[in-house]
C-alpha cells in the first residue's frame, strides 16, 4: 500500500504529462490556505491590540 | 429547556474560552493528517486505469467540494438557531463561515476546472453540477457583500439568516444534480448507503485528506468567529478579562 508509485522523483513531478495539472492544484490550494490563515491571524492580532489599547 | 441549554453553552464568552483550549490540538492533528494523506495520495497510490495520474486531483477536489456544501448546511442550521432562539453566537457564526465557504467553493471550482482539462478535454461546461456549484459561490459572495452593506448588525443578521435558509434549496440540487440530469460530472464514488466504488488503496488517503481538510477549515472557522466576537462584543466587560 505504501509503495512509491513512480520510478523516479522526476517522473513523480511529470506524472506522464498530468503533473502540471496535479501540482498546480496543490500549489493553489496550499496558497489559499496559507493566505486565509495569515489574513485571519493578522486581523485577530490587530483587533486584540486595538482592544488592549481601549482598556 | 432547549433554549436554556443553548443560551448557557452557546454564549460567546463560553465559546471563546472553550475553543481556545482545543484549537491548537485540532490544528496540529489536522495538519499532520492532511499532509500525510496528501503525500500518500499524490505519490503512493497506484495510477488510475482510466484517468491516469490526473485522478490524484481527487485528494484536493473532493474535500473542498464536500466542505463547500457542508459549510453552507452549517450556516443554514445556525440561521434557524438564530431566528428561533435568538442565539447571538449563531449569527456571528453565519458571517464567520461565509468567506471560508466562498474560499472552499472557489477551490472546488478551480480544482474541478483544472481536472476537467485532461479528463473531459475542457475546463468548463455549463452542466448541472458545475453550474449549481458556481451559483453556490455567487451566493456566498452575495451574502458577504450584503452583510457588509449594513451598518445595523441586528438587521443584517436577520436578513442574512432568512437568505441563507432560502438559498439552502441549492444544496440538494448540487448533491442530486448528477442523478437528475445527464452531466459530464461523474456520480458520487462514496455514499453513506452503498459500498464505495473506489479501491481501498485510493479510498483511505481520500478519507484522510477529507478529515485533515475538515479540521483545518474548522480551525479557520474558529479564528474567523473569534474575530466576529471581538468586533461585536467589544463593549462587554468580559472581553477586557479575555484580552
Amino acid at each position: 500500500m505504501f509503495e512509491f508509485a513512480f520510478k523516479s522523483f522526476q517522473e513523480a513531478i511529470y506524472m506522464n504529462g498530468h503533473g502540471v495539472y496535479v501540482w498546480s492544484v496543490v500549489i493553489i490550494l496550499i496558497f489559499c490556505l496559507v493566505c486565509a490563515f495569515s489574513y485571519y491571524k493578522i486581523k485577530l492580532k490587530e483587533y486584540k491590540k486595538k482592544l488592549d489599547e481601549t482598556y | 429547556m432547549i433554549k436554556k441549554f443553548i443560551h448557557q453553552f452557546a454564549s460567546p464568552k463560553t465559546y471563546l474560552f472553550q475553543v481556545n483550549r482545543v484549537y491548537k490540538y485540532i490544528f496540529y492533528f489536522s495538519l499532520l493528517i492532511y499532509t500525510f494523506s496528501l503525500i500518500w495520495g499524490l505519490l503512493f497510490t497506484p495510477e488510475d486505469f482510466v484517468q491516469g495520474n490526473s485522478f490524484r486531483i481527487i485528494y484536493l477536489h473532493v474535500p473542498a467540494s464536500f466542505l463547500s456544501q457542508s459549510l453552507y448546511a452549517i450556516m443554514a442550521i445556525a440561521s434557524v438557531t438564530y431566528l428561533i432562539w435568538r442565539v447571538k453566537l449563531a449569527a456571528y457564526l453565519i458571517i464567520a463561515i461565509a468567506p471560508i465557504g466562498a474560499m472552499t467553493t472557489f477551490l472546488a471550482l478551480i480544482s474541478g476546472s483544472i481536472w476537467g482539462i485532461p479528463t473531459w478535454g475542457t475546463w468548463w461546461q455549463w452542466d448541472a453540477r458545475i453550474t449549481s456549484t458556481l451559483i453556490l459561490f455567487i451566493m456566498y459572495l452575495g451574502l458577504i457583500s450584503l452583510h457588509n452593506s449594513f451598518s445595523n448588525f441586528e438587521k443584517a443578521d436577520k436578513l442574512l439568516s432568512w437568505l441563507v435558509i432560502v438559498g439552502f434549496i441549492n444544496i440538494p440540487i448540487i448533491k442530486k444534480s448528477v442523478d437528475w440530469w445527464s452531466t459530464l460530472h461523474q456520480s458520487a464514488s462514496i455514499t453513506l448507503t452503498d459500498k464505495p466504488s473506489i479501491d481501498p488503496s485510493m479510498l483511505y488517503p481520500l478519507i484522510g485528506s477529507m478529515i485533515g481538510f475538515f479540521g483545518l477549515i474548522f480551525c479557520l472557522v474558529i479564528i474567523s468567529s473569534k474575530l466576529q466576537i471581538f468586533k461585536r462584543e467589544k463593549t462587554k466587560s468580559w472581553i477586557k478579562d479575555y484580552v
